[in-house]
């Protein structure tokens, strides 16, 4: 469920997020989102804070109240602190600023609804590697890959993003906090390990760089 | 030199010349006056010796008293020329050289002529100007120690609104957004002056506040658009068969976004650390919070082949916002990594109070005072920003920490002063 009221931006995410197998409604303004939040139960619901007729939060604070269990991801314009522990403290699962990359945006869906399934498995499977959000680790043909904390979430990283072009700006961010400045040649050296590692394990080269754009995680 | 000091130099120079000046025409203007009725006294005692011969032919007896003195001398001639002048006594009882005025004339008496010496003593005269002369220096000093006296409490407390004011003045900061308060005067100058400090430091605060709002509002307007056409520019690259040259456009633009994205991000982060919108504060642990960057930028750090040196030998604690002490250490970390030479060195120190972070690099061409400036960038063409730094300042400015830059063989360090 996206409820956001910039069109343009609703769209992008719907198409993206349809692009990795999801199924998407939208809402553009506070009415719409408070009737479809109440009338259907979503995975995992996109909320930007400021909306015509009416904030975010009091649809999130609305959901919650209705002891409604969906995933809630904020996006928000504001970046600020408190709009971040406000929506956190109401029930969010996660909050992310604008502007974001999609990429990032779907990894964060992914890992809201993975979390949401109760009891359910913590095992993300992409033809014959396996990753265990819980424990953390990944495994080829059932063999545990050594790797360290960032290469683990990059390969996570891609496996939520499979068979897309991801920027290198969009992996900087993911894996260092912010947005980097100038060269991003060291993401080549980090990810240049990765898929070493990945092949040493007896696994075909998923890892495949997009001349200029990025890096692309697929089997085809 | 204080306007109060030159004031009473002017002042108390003046006073002194004026009293001094005034001092002396009195001297001699009263000495005239007195030698003038001392004259007129011997003129007579000259009509009562006159008086005397003519009634009784003959002369009188000279007297004389305390301080005159009467001398009948048989002259030759009958014409003696009549004149009163100075002389100089000598008084028997003082024994001292004093001065007197003397009158000489002729006299006829029994037929005889007679030289008649009237001298009258000056004493009194010279007492009475000596006397003047003393109080008229009493007067002086005594002025001299009631100026003093008026300078040091009394115009100290007159100009007590005036050193107010200043001092407001000097603490007015545009960031804490108190407008000046000045205290109650009845001084009119004063008055002035202080409705004029605050309707400046109003005006100015409400400029201040309005600049800033305004760049808050863009900042955030500009996000939106931003999203959009990020997320529009990774739709794209989802697309096949780019050619190369698109492929290097989609890129080129996407570099700019993010550029543009980073600088947006920057200007607003300024401004909320300026509008204080990071208040909640715990106690943060400089060392770790060190510790835990450099683990995020290790790959950066080793993909430039940086070595990288720590010294921590105390350890600082600051009550500061969890976030604003993250953004200060990433910022000096990301800094040193992205203006290092490739294999180049950072050397990190922490003692009890200061951290230190130092990147081996060439020397900056541009004034060191103004790196921590906004948009001030050692090269044209760099892809930084030029913000890091001055974020760093403006936090440490929040917390009162102090920075310091220095370049010494090679190396730039950055230092932060916690207490």
């Amino acid at each position: 469920m996206i409820i956001e009221d910039e069109r343009a931006l609703s769209e992008s995410i719907a198409t993206y997020l349809k692009g990795q197998d999801y199924i998407c409604e939208t809402a553009f303004d506070f009415n719409s989102a408070v009737e479809k939040t109440e009338l259907y139960d979503y995975d995992c619901i996109l909320l930007d804070i400021t909306l015509p007729g009416g904030s975010g939060m009091s649809v999130l604070k609305t959901l919650r109240e209705n002891n409604k269990t969906d995933g809630v991801l904020i996006i928000s314009a504001k970046n600020s602190i408190d709009d971040k522990v406000e929506g956190l403290v109401s029930g969010a699962d996660d909050y992310l600023s604008k502007p974001f990359h999609l990429s990032e945006l779907s990894a964060r869906v992914a890992a809201i609804i993975r979390r949401k399934q109760f009891g359910g498995n913590s095992i993300i499977q992409f033809n014959n590697i396996s990753i265990d959000t819980r424990a953390k680790t990944a495994l080829v043909n059932s063999l545990p890959l050594e790797l360290t904390k960032k290469e683990y979430d990059l390969l996570l990283y891609f496996v939520s993003n499979k068979r897309r072009v991801i920027s290198k700006n969009a992996i900087a961010e993911h894996l260092w906090g912010d947005e980097m400045e100038g060269n991003l040649d060291f993401i080549y050296t980090h990810i240049k390990n990765l898929r070493k590692k990945l092949q040493e394990a007896g696994d075909a080269d998923y890892i495949k760089s997009v001349y200029g754009m990025g890096y692309k995680f697929t089997d085809s | 030199m204080k306007l109060l000091a030159r004031y009473n130099r002017f002042n108390i120079a003046a006073t002194v010349l004026v009293l001094l000046l005034g001092g002396l025409c009195y001297y001699f203007i009263l000495r005239y006056v007195l030698i003038h009725q001392l004259d007129k006294d011997l003129k007579v005692e000259e009509q009562e010796v006159k008086d005397y011969v003519r009634l009784n032919n003959h002369l009188p007896n000279a007297a004389n008293y305390k301080d005159q003195e009467v001398i009948f001398e048989p002259a030759s001639n009958t014409a003696i020329k009549r004149k009163v002048f100075s002389v100089n006594l000598y008084d028997t009882a003082e024994e001292e050289q004093i001065q007197g005025r003397r009158l000489i004339f002729g006299i006829q008496s029994g037929g005889k002529n007679y030289t008649v010496s009237v001298t009258k003593s000056q004493q009194e005269t010279e007492d009475l100007i000596r006397l003047i002369v003393i109080l008229t220096l009493g007067i002086v000093l005594l002025l001299l120690i009631v100026l003093f006296i008026i300078n040091r409490f009394v115009l100290n407390k007159l100009w007590l609104p005036f050193s107010n004011t200043l001092q407001q003045l000097k603490q007015f900061n545009l960031s804490n957004t108190t407008a000046i308060n000045t205290g109650e005067t009845n001084i009119n100058e004063f008055k002035e002056l202080n409705a004029a400090v605050t309707a400046m430091s109003n005006s100015v605060l409400k400029d201040y506040s309005a600049l800033k709002s305004f760049t808050e509002n863009a900042s955030h307007e500009i996000q939106t658009p931003l999203a959009v056409m990020k997320s529009k520019l990774e739709l794209l690259m989802q697309g096949e068969n780019f050619s190369e040259t698109q492929m290097r456009y989609i890129q080129q633009i996407q570099e700019e976004l993010s550029r543009l994205s980073r600088l947006n991000q920057s200007l607003l982060l300024l401004t909320k650390i300026d509008n204080q919108q990071f208040k909640d504060t715990e106690q943060v642990n400089i060392a770790n919070t060190v510790i835990k960057y450099l683990d995020n930028y290790e790959e950066l750090i080793s993909a430039k082949e940086i070595t990288l040196s720590k010294t921590i030998s105390g350890e600082i604690i600051v009550l500061m916002n969890k976030t604003m002490s993250e953004i200060l250490i990433s910022n000096l970390i990301t800094n040193a990594i992205k203006h290092n030479t490739a294999k180049g060195t950072i050397a990190i120190t922490v003692d009890e109070n200061r951290l230190t972070i130092s990147n081996s690099g060439t020397a900056l061409n541009s004034n060191p005072d103004e790196l921590f400036e906004r948009f001030k960038k050692d090269k044209v063409n760099s892809e930084s920003l030029g913000l890091g730094l001055s974020i760093v300042k403006k936090i440490a400015e929040q917390y009162h920490f102090k920075t310091s830059y220095r370049y010494q063989d090679g190396l730039h360090s950055v230092s932060i002063q916690f207490k």
